[in-house]
């Protein structure tokens, strides 16, 4: 009996931290995942005394967009500049310790890439380790450090053509997003993508509803789609996916239902380009790659600053696939929306944000 | 209000209901199994993500979502033997072995998963086929919740039935009870209770790598990413306390996590995504409140017989 009220007990508080977890997000995973820091194949052999870049990720590569553009950036820096890699995975949990492991093992001059909003702690370590050059992607410290370089993106922007792009190939005049979870940066995608919906309903004069929801997973494709079953439920036909691993299953969803998905961040359209009309490109590694060239240059001018990438920067955007993939966006609409882009670049269209 | 029970009440929602509870009942029949044989199991995360990983990687191998399914039996056995070895030949702590094997299992997985596939992870790849019922189709409602559904939403059934049997109608369920209730007894009665500890390891371990294999080959289409379990294995130990390992009611458990999965997203319109995601675990917890309130009367009952 003892055994069973420990067996309760324990269950109970585990089954309480994964509320927890939930509550939090990306939080952390109920057990200890071991955090793994690997040695990433840099194809060309690196120089001694080359500039390293280390690489740290919140959460895992394999997400075939947001990590894995930002791999791709320093591999071909590792190509293209010989600069050695190093790459370092968080699996969702002790981001700060991770970020002083990349320092630790950086000499002076070194560059340090943080991946993900999780590493707002930057703002406290990068003064640790004045030497490091520091990048910051995706968000922005408080204030300006000398050493940190931030860049962010204006995914609203981009997002705003997806959204623009949904309602021209949808029937039902009503289109869906799934999310990873309900947070800022998530919900900057979704009000660029109504903004981009409802624009395009402005000029034909038809009414567009725009339903989403969130998996609050980012590693879970089952979840993913049943969220997109869930909107196409609804009437949506045309279902955009913020959601990392989770929208494997948005894409699933898709294909077995037959609708569309919008990818995102890389340009996902090779993974399955039957359904995947477009992608919401966020170019994460050029961003990285331009960033790290321009050091290597002699031009360190935007440490110290927050760099916005957008749709004037060409780091946000839609992509279309490779050439000769099934293209269903017809040319029309694609001439409307590198219009729409040129209008968003020049302030014509202000986009709105959560941010 | 209107809408929002039509969208609650909806065909898509008992579907849904019927998806999302399958791996987890599959999942809570295996934890069923090592529960009555006084095995605490927390390993079963652990499990379902391997079983998620190598029916995948089987399917992929032979181009054949059977063979995948035949891989995950044998890993299942495997993982089931790995299990047993720890907790009921060297006697460490079952709590301890658990977390182990989940953290062991995400590493390995995803150590698997690149070697293989790349950091790019696997999508479809051959998955098991769904069922049509012929007529069914024409009954309305009813025809679009339990229609068209993957192989093992209906092989659940018979599985929780033949659990069920097994457990309750069989010798070996007898022994198997006995070997976590009254083990000294069962030794007494010449039946070395190990043995059956180990049998349910084995059980165990071969149902929740099913659990696994349907989520990556059934409810997707021969996907893998990795952590994909999700903590659907805690869910499923919830269910297998909640039923005091009974496998017909822990099915209905997960019916119930399920169900509420389904409204959840559909209740996302009307109330923040936040709340609707605590709703399995707010449900987990009044599951224990009962379980141990009832406990607590059936006791006070108990020595009440006993005095008169």
């Amino acid at each position: 009996m003892k055994k069973k009220l420990l067996a309760l007990l324990l269950s109970s508080a585990m089954v309480m931290s994964l509320a927890a977890c939930g509550g939090g997000g990306a939080a952390s995973s109920g057990t200890p995942a071991a955090s793994k820091p690997a040695n990433s194949g840099a194809p060309a052999a690196p120089e001694a005394n080359a500039l390293q870049v280390t690489l740290v990720v919140a959460d895992t590569f394999g997400d075939r967009s947001f990590y894995d553009s930002s791999k791709e950036g320093v591999d071909k820096l590792a190509a293209d500049k010989g600069v050695s890699v190093k790459t370092i995975e968080c699996n969702g949990e002790n981001h700060t310790t991770q970020m002083r492991n990349a320092a630790d093992g950086s000499k002076a001059g070194d560059v340090v890439v943080c991946v993900g909003w999780e590493f707002y702690d930057v703002e406290t370590v990068a003064p640790d380790y004045p030497d490091v050059k520091w990048i910051w992607i995706d968000n922005a410290t408080s204030a300006p450090v000398p050493n940190v370089l931030n860049i962010t993106y204006a995914q609203n922007e981009g997002s705003f053509l997806a959204g623009y792009i949904a309602a021209a190939l949808s029937k039902t005049y009503v289109v869906g997003a799934v999310g990873g979870e309900d947070a800022a940066t998530i919900n900057d995608f979704i009000v660029g993508f109504q903004q981009g919906a409802e624009y395009y309903a402005s000029e034909t004069g038809a009414l567009i509803s725009v339903v989403k929801n969130y998996a609050n997973s980012y590693t879970d494709p089952a979840v993913g789609k049943e969220c997109a079953i869930a909107l196409n439920d609804q009437g949506a036909d045309v279902i955009f996916q913020i959601a990392s691993a989770t929208g494997d299953g948005v894409f699933e969803a898709a294909k077995e239902k037959g609708f569309y998905a919008i990818g995102v961040d890389s340009d996902q359209k090779y993974i399955d380009p039957e359904v995947i009309v477009c992608s919401m490109k966020k170019e994460v590694g050029s961003s990285i790659y331009d960033a790290v060239s321009a050091l290597l240059d002699g031009d360190s001018s935007r440490w110290g600053t927050t760099w916005v990438a957008d749709m004037s920067t060409g780091y946000v955007g839609i992509g279309y696939g490779e050439e000769g993939s099934t293209q269903q966006v017809p040319d029309e609409v694609k001439s409307a929306v590198e219009e729409l882009a040129g209008k968003i670049a020049s302030g014509e269209i202000k986009v709105e944000t959560t941010r | 209000m209107d809408d929002i029970l039509s969208s609650i009440l909806s065909p898509g929602t008992f579907n849904q209901m019927l998806r999302s509870a399958t791996p987890v009942a599959l999942a809570a029949l295996g934890g069923a199994m090592t529960e009555h044989a006084g095995i605490m199991n927390i390993g079963m995360d652990g499990m379902i993500l391997m079983g998620a990983f190598f029916g995948v990687w089987g399917s992929y191998m032979f181009q054949s979502a059977g063979m995948g399914i035949l891989m995950v039996l044998a890993m299942g056995v495997l993982v089931g033997l790995f299990f047993a070895l720890f907790t009921v030949q060297f006697r460490s702590d079952e709590f301890i072995i658990g977390t182990a094997l989940n953290t062991f299992a995400l590493g390995l997985t995803s150590f698997l998963s690149r070697s293989i596939f790349g950091t790019a992870g696997t999508k479809g790849n051959p998955a098991l086929p769904t069922i049509h019922i012929p007529l069914l189709d024409r009954v309305p409602f009813l025809g679009a919740v339990f229609n068209d559904n993957s192989l093992f939403i209906y092989l659940t059934w018979l599985l929780v039935l033949a659990a069920w049997v097994f457990v309750y109608r069989t010798p070996y369920g007898f022994w198997l009870r006995a070997a976590g209730e009254k083990p000294e007894t069962l030794r007494t009665a010449g039946i070395q209770p190990e043995k059956m500890k180990w049998l349910a390891s084995i059980l165990c371990g071969i149902l929740c790598g099913l659990a696994g294999a349907h989520l990556s080959l059934g409810q997707l289409q021969g996907t893998f990413a990795e952590n994909m379990a999700n903590s659907r294995g805690y869910i499923a130990f919830a269910c297998v306390i909640f039923s005091a390992a009974n496998p017909s009611k822990a099915y209905l458990a997960a019916l119930m996590f399920g169900f509420f999965d389904a409204i959840g997203l559909r209740l996302q319109d009307y109330i923040s995504s936040d709340l609707t995601n605590i709703i399995p675990y707010a449900i987990t917890v009044i599951m224990m409140v009962y379980v141990v309130v009832r406990g607590q009367q059936r006791r006070r009952q108990g020595h009440r017989v006993k005095a008169t």
